[in-house]
């Protein structure tokens, strides 16, 4: 039975040799830059002496110690203050950048001008380019204690007190949502705009026909026909869930300790703990600790979105 | 058909051709220095009939100007090459990369002989990992000359576990802690610096800037990390290298203690809180972005606190730009992080230990060398004046060399610039000399077995530290804090810098 | 036509909005990098600054031999990444759509997994360093990290898949046509706008690429611009946050200061913004699959 269900492969492999060789380049770089340094997830699990040195060694050598590398990260009552804040502002930014940079990108594609169109696209991508520690400064010449435009020029207008932001943990969520939204949208509405734009025109000319309005064309064409990049886009979010975007954490709130209850999350709180000590064992710990967690969310995810449509589904 | 077979050919092509590149690598495990772009020095031959070794020195970029760098190499490998044959390669990291990019090297087999190691940068932890090699041996065989021209502290303080991993560079080991501020304002309201005595005392003179002239800061912060209260208990304070577990240097015992629980501590952040809510300090004090020469140099600034040295006031008029006049209110005191803040270490990368100790040698040594390294070329960067001392050449806007000085090697060998005290190297020596030294000098703390305390604490730390020593929070705080520190372990740190530093003292007796 | 003017009217309102709120910061940091540095120290950044001064650009201009080497490396980096990163990417996005692609399943997995879990740093690191002898040179900005990722490829498969009806596909295959001309003269014709996202975001993702400059590269002549300008800020950062036994301040006193961040923060961007509608060209409308209706 072995034999023959070798021999069909092997002739699907050779009927299709085309195929196999068209993605053989992407995946030798796969494994070139996933696969081959993923072995070096072990130093997890190692203390690291630098007397040994090199990839062999790094992949194969040093002292085991355990989860001796992993303790950090849940010692203190902090370790639940980063869990709860990174889940929960991520769990945030999918679900509001999703729906935002949908309904921009359909706005966008109902436009009539074309020129209008590509200018707004252009105008509201300028904040993903901005490197977040220039951000940081931005949001410094609004929130400033003294100068800001906030405090000097918003605020005195509405008859409110100045505020002193940068220690005052409970505006930060909505501050930092804000950021985040402002700077992802332009990005993220690329790839929807792409997705609706795929979308035959015919199926909007035949409601029309019908009577549809607008609201309808949209909740029933638009958006079940862009579902699988959505899905995607979703999925893949939620498996970085444990992951935090470390510029806009660590400079916009200007690495402010008063901030840190509404602020820390685990990649700054990795980084500022590492800072002195320089131990690659224990950062490593912490990126394995994301990925495992993100890895069961995707798992799961992906099983679940699978039972709808198989389709649709990741793997 | 025709073109399908060529597209084909196209596709396999480039498919060999990675395929290619993965086997040509494949044996590559450790083949030497794969990665410094060309080798210098090939056809050079001092005539001893061995090849010159190249040794690749890495240096912090500070920042400062160093596009002639490559110049000044090659000037100083015409030296090197003669008298040790071997020259020397200088690769610039910047600080903000300088862990990352180092640990990264050192992990691998990349080439490095000899690098910057500094307190401020790990050094304590890189001897744990094995990231550096003991020095005692070389330095008796072929480091003579860094002994005789140095005094004993500044290759002794920086042991651990009883071996020396590096050498210190020349500069001030000590600091004493003062007040310098705008001498125009000080002239124009009569203020006479020299009648105070101690940080208390200059509060009926911040309250007169404040009144007198509104819109000045009367008390600059100098940033976020050499914060007011920094500034006032330092000379107090051996912070025993990371500052988690102290010594106080006024009970005179070695009892490490939390410094954050200390009567002075506390003191010190209720003044500092007086003074914010008295608008003495500025109200973004904790979070400026803007140092303390830049607030200056705009004219925001009255005054600040600093670590001072000889000459220091002619340092900082230069930097600000207005004449600074300063008044040192504690004496000169020596922690045990002297030494280390700024060495010259060989790493364990190291094939050529021996010519990278005989460089170092050199730069303790040799005049020329370190002059070059310095100052630059003669005639390009600095002139000679007529009394010996050094200025910039005429028409010179912007030098394509300027180098800190008290970064590396022996900086007393060199010529000294127009309009410092041309005997500020003998002033340095004697500052050193004549400071009160901490017990645990030459003690370093070595965190490996604490590493998890260390990185809970230290996100502790950082959560509080500005906002307490800039006045801009409230101390009332402190209780927390210090429960905060002890949840999240400073006591087991505490406890084993203890057995660490008893250790040390017993040996070296 | 499908819309009315109310309904245009309430876009552009939504758009326009948007836009003004995304423009003003980009405004601010354009003229703060016109501005007087003493003017922004004494008041902060403003939209209207006391005295304007040229004084960044000035700077700017004295360094023009390692910028215009920077714009330089970053142009070459960015065209010859994007270009391989999209044929790679499409190639092995194309043969996972097709269903008679063996093992298909299992290597779109191995695909998907890449995304999971990371090797770190460290370890990366020394494969590109080690293995392939990549430190100090050119692939080293163009190969680790960039080139193509998992995302990628499985986006430009779900366009394939989704977009581009089986018919067209089966009518190629059983004419007689490979793989190959399908691919080119069929699929990349009709995926032009998915071609010219990703292309878009590749292309950004090069330009915007700091962190393989910043641990692959010591020799400055290789530096990209935003290498160039992150490192700068970072040490800023650095030295305001450690002390170095009070030296720092000697070091920052060096550092270019406010006004000329900021306008190395905009030549930094400009370029991109012009590239941008070009790839706009693409994202049009309507693209008509015709080979369908036949």
């Amino acid at each position: 039975m072995n034999q023959s269900r070798w021999r069909k492969f092997r002739k699907r492999v050779v009927r299709h040799r085309m195929l196999i060789l068209m993605a053989l380049p992407g995946l030798a770089y796969l494994v070139i830059n996933n696969y081959l340094p993923m072995l070096g997830v072990t130093i997890a699990f190692k203390e690291i002496d630098y007397s040994r040195k090199g990839l062999f060694n790094l992949l194969f050598g040093h002292e085991w110690i355990g989860f001796k590398n992993f303790e950090y990260l849940f010692r203190t009552d902090d370790a639940y203050t980063i869990t709860r804040n990174t889940i929960l502002y991520n769990g945030l930014f999918i679900v509001l950048n999703t729906v935002v940079a949908i309904a921009v990108a359909i706005v966008l594609n109902e436009i009539r001008s074309r020129f209008m169109s590509r200018l707004y696209q252009s105008l509201i991508l300028l904040p993903y380019l901005i490197s977040m520690v220039i951000v940081g400064y931005l949001a410094l010449s609004m929130l400033n204690v003294e100068n800001g435009f906030m405090n000097k020029t918003i605020l005195p207008l509405l008859g409110i007190d100045p505020v002193s932001w940068y220690s005052e943990p409970a505006y930060w969520p909505y501050i930092l949502t804000f950021v985040n939204l402002w700077k992802n949208v332009g990005y993220l509405c690329i790839i929807y705009l792409a997705a609706i734009v795929g979308i035959n025109h015919e199926y909007y000319e035949a409601a029309v026909i019908d009577g549809a309005s607008k609201w309808q064309q949209i909740t029933r064409i638009t958006v079940p026909l862009i579902a699988p990049t959505i899905t995607i886009m979703m999925l893949l979010a939620v498996g970085r869930i444990f992951y935090s975007d470390f510029g806009l954490f660590y400079q916009v709130p200007l690495n402010s300790g008063a901030l840190k209850p509404t602020t820390d999350v685990i990649d700054t709180y990795v980084y500022r703990g590492l800072m002195t000590l320089g131990d690659i064992g224990m950062s490593s710990a912490a990126g394995l600790y994301q990925s495992a967690v993100g890895f069961v969310l995707i798992l799961l995810s992906n099983w679940l979105v699978r039972r709808r449509s198989r389709d649709q589904a990741l793997f | 058909m025709a073109s399908n077979k060529r597209k084909l050919w196209a596709l396999t092509l480039s498919l060999l051709l990675i395929a290619g590149l993965l086997a040509a690598c494949g044996g590559g495990s450790g083949s030497g220095s794969g990665n410094s772009k060309g080798s210098s020095g090939g056809g050079q031959s001092s005539g001893s009939g061995e090849k010159p070794v190249e040794l690749i020195f890495a240096m912090p970029n500070t920042g400062t100007p160093m596009n002639d760098l490559e110049l000044v190499q090659e000037e100083i490998n015409k030296i090197a090459l003669q008298k040790i044959n071997a020259t020397v390669k200088f690769t610039l990291i910047d600080w903000a990369a300088w862990n990352q990019q180092i640990n990264l090297v050192l992990a691998g087999n990349e080439q490095l002989d000899l690098l910057v190691t500094s307190a401020y940068m790990n050094y304590s932890s890189m001897v744990a990992k094995n990231q550096l090699i003991p020095l005692d041996d070389l330095l008796q065989q072929y480091g003579q000359g860094i002994m005789e021209a140095m005094d004993p502290v500044f290759y002794e303080g920086t042991r651990i576990n009883g071996k020396i991993y590096g050498v210190s560079s020349f500069r001030e080991l000590v600091a004493d802690y003062g007040f310098n501020a705008r001498k125009d304002l000080l002239d124009k309201h009569q203020i006479d610096l020299s009648q105070v005595k101690s940080f208390e005392d200059l509060e009926p003179i911040f309250q007169l800037i404040k009144e007198k002239e509104p819109g000045m800061i009367p008390l600059v912060q100098r940033n976020t990390s050499n914060t007011v209260v920094n500034d006032m208990i330092a000379s107090r304070v051996d912070n025993l290298g990371d500052g988690m577990g102290v010594l106080m240097l006024d009970d005179n015992n070695t009892t490490v203690v939390n410094l954050y629980e200390t009567p002075q501590y506390r003191e010190a952040v209720e003044l500092a809180r007086k003074w914010y809510n008295a608008g003495y300090i500025a109200s973004d004090a904790a979070t400026s972005q803007e140092g303390y020469v830049a607030l200056m140099k705009a004219g925001k600034g009255f005054g600040y606190f600093s670590n001072m040295k000889p000459g220091f006031e002619a340092q900082e008029t230069g930097l600000i730009g207005y004449e600074i006049e300063g008044v040192r209110l504690t004496p000169a005191v020596g922690g045990s992080s002297g030494p280390v803040a700024f060495m010259i270490s060989i790493p364990s990368n190291s094939k050529h230990p021996e010519k990278a100790m005989q460089f170092m040698n050199l730069l303790y040594t040799d005049a020329d060398i370190m002059n070059l390294l310095t100052l630059g070329i003669e005639g390009k960067h600095y002139v000679k004046t007529d009394n010996g001392q050094v200025r910039v050449p005429d028409g010179v806007e912007s030098s394509g060399y300027v180098f800190n000085q008290w970064l590396i090697g022996n900086n007393s060998l060199t010529y000294v610039w127009e309009g410092w005290d041309p005997n500020q190297w003998e002033n340095l020596k004697a500052f050193n000399r004549n400071a009160v030294y901490s017990p645990a000098l030459g003690f370093l703390f070595d965190a490996d077995k604490v590493k998890t305390e260390v990185a809970a604490v230290s996100n502790v730390i950082s959560e509080y530290k500005a906002g307490l020593e800039s006045g801009a929070v409230d101390p009332n705080v402190l209780p927390k804090f210090i429960e905060d520190l002890k949840k999240a372990g400073i006591d087991t740190i505490i406890a084993e810098k203890q057995r660490q530093l008893d250790e040390f003292l017993a040996a070296n007796q | 036509m499908r819309t009315n003017a109310v309904q245009q009217t309430l876009f552009h309102a939504i758009m326009a909005a948007l836009s003004a709120a995304c423009l003003f910061p980009f405004i601010l940091l354009f003229v703060v990098s016109f501005s007087d540095e003493q003017s922004i120290i004494l008041n902060g950044y403003s939209l209207i600054p006391d005295s304007f001064s040229l004084e960044a650009y000035r700077y700017l201009w004295g360094q023009l031999t390692p910028l215009a080497r920077a714009y330089g490396i970053t142009v070459l980096i960015t065209a010859v990444g994007t270009i391989t990163g999209l044929l790679i990417s499409s190639l092995l996005a194309y043969s996972l759509s097709r269903d008679e692609m063996p093992l298909r399943r299992v290597l779109s997995f191995l695909v998907v997994f890449t995304l999971l879990f990371n090797g770190g740093l460290v370890p990366t690191y020394l494969v590109y360093t080690e293995v392939f002898h990549l430190k100090n040179t050119l692939l080293a900005l163009i190969v680790p990290g960039l080139l193509t990722n998992a995302f990628f490829i499985l986006i430009i498969r779900t366009f394939f898949k989704m977009s581009i009806p089986g018919a067209v596909i089966e009518s190629a295959y059983i004419d007689g046509a490979s793989e190959w001309t399908i691919f080119s003269r069929i699929i990349l014709p009709l995926s032009l706008p998915i071609l010219a996202t990703i292309g878009m975001m590749l292309t950004i993702a090069y330009w915007n690429d700091w962190f393989n400059g910043l641990i692959y590269i010591t020799n400055p002549k290789l530096y990209s611009i935003q290498n160039l300008l992150n490192r700068m800020l970072s040490n800023i950062q650095f030295l305001m946050q450690n002390d170095l036994g009070g030296r720092s301040s000697e070091s920052l006193a060096q550092m270019p200061m406010n006004a000329v961040r900021m306008a190395m923060a905009v030549i930094g961007i400009l370029p991109i913004l012009c590239i941008y509608p070009f790839f706009q060209k693409y994202l049009v409308k309507g693209l008509v699959i015709g080979a369908v209706k036949g």
